[in-house]
């Protein structure tokens, strides 16, 4: 496992972060009158924000360090498929929260 | 200048009352982003600072687990960016009622601009109740309380969560935020299977270096929503009686 990034690296990176952020909102507000957004590309811009935080997701859940982590035991799998639930049930995303740190919690203490 | 006119700050207020109902939800998103960016391994001044200059939660959080793990600065950045992307389709809708405003303003409206804000925006265009005068103001309004609630909440998740101990995992609500964030969504079936490429080629992808598995993923998620949405029915009474 690497170091974190710290000290000007990090800097670096939050005002990168900072920087993409504020293009990516700014972007078409600022472009000139001519620019038009391919109907195509909308498609594909629309569904890239949640295929990039589900790749973020699953690896985070079911991989524990560098080995795969399926057991129903694992507790983050436990703490997701609460939250889940409760957001079939409910958007309130506090409720989403807790039942999952929660479940979370538990599985980690008990099991 | 010399004093705002009665007009624009009516304007300006009503802009800031339209958002009071969506406020708590702002809240608790800054606060669990602000507990996850100390919980991910932020230190209290690099956490506010990146609270202030990023202003958005997806991407803060989406960066965390990869800062932790000392990945270059383009895989950190690059991910952002992809997280970002929904934002070049919200000031595409934007623009039309602001293309009058000077470049200045128009860069403020957007810096300011985020998931909820913009929600509300099209909803009152479309539903008629946007202010026929200094939609600006109106805006400013909006975003101005929604930025207040927002980083309030984050540096108070900050400041409390360097008190709480590693060990109750509270890291975890990062990893929750973001589901909270994509469940909603998945009831489209194009992103619905989007998502379940991504998840796919994320975990068997997972060993590349630098997270490039990340982007695989991402692409593959991208492409598999694109073409499901090529053949999701449509609602248009043109196409609805087409056997394509």
């Amino acid at each position: 496992m690497n170091e974190p990034v710290a000290g000007i690296a990090l800097a670096v990176v939050i005002v990168g972060l900072a920087l993409t952020t504020f293009l990516t909102r700014t972007s078409f507000l600022l472009a000139g009158s001519r620019l038009q957004l391919n109907h195509r590309i909308e498609v594909a811009l629309r569904y890239a924000p949640v295929c990039t935080l589900t790749a973020i997701i699953v690896p985070d859940v079911l991989i524990h360090g560098v080995a795969y982590d399926f057991s129903p035991l694992n507790p983050r799998l436990i703490g997701t498929l609460a939250a889940g639930l409760w957001l079939c049930w409910s958007r309130n995303i506090l409720g989403c929260l807790s039942s999952g740190m929660i479940a979370y919690s538990l599985a980690r203490i008990f099991l | 200048m010399t004093g705002i006119e009665p007009a624009r700050r009516e304007v300006f207020l009503q802009g800031r009352r339209a958002i009071l109902h969506s406020l708590p939800g702002a809240a608790t998103w800054g606060l669990v982003s602000g507990v996850a960016m100390v919980k991910g391994g932020l230190t209290v001044p690099w956490a506010i600072f990146m609270s202030l200059t990023v202003y958005a939660g997806s991407a803060q959080l989406a960066a965390l687990p990869l800062i932790a793990t000392g990945m270059p600065l383009w895989v950190i950045v690059g991910t952002g960016f992809i997280t970002n992307l929904r934002f070049v389709i919200y000031s595409a809708a934007l623009r039309p009622y602001f293309v009058d405003e000077p470049l200045r303003k128009r860069a403020a409206l957007g810096f300011f601009m985020t998931d909820f804000t913009f929600t509300l925006f099209m909803r009152a265009a479309q539903e008629g109740w946007l202010p026929g005068r200094h939609r600006d103001a109106w805006f400013a309004g909006v975003c101005s309380n929604n930025w207040i609630t927002w980083q309030v909440s984050a540096v108070t998740g900050i400041v409390a969560a360097s008190y709480v101990p590693t060990d109750w995992g509270l890291e975890f609500t990062g990893t929750l935020a973001l589901i909270a964030l994509v469940g909603p969504a998945l009831q489209a079936r194009p992103a619905l299977m989007g998502a379940i490429a991504a998840a796919v080629v994320a975990l068997l992808a997972h060993g590349l270096p630098y997270r490039l598995g990340l982007f695989v993923a991402a692409l593959a998620g991208i492409v598999v929503a694109t073409l499901a949405d090529d053949w999701r029915p449509r609602e248009s009474p043109v196409d609805s009686g087409s056997t394509s």
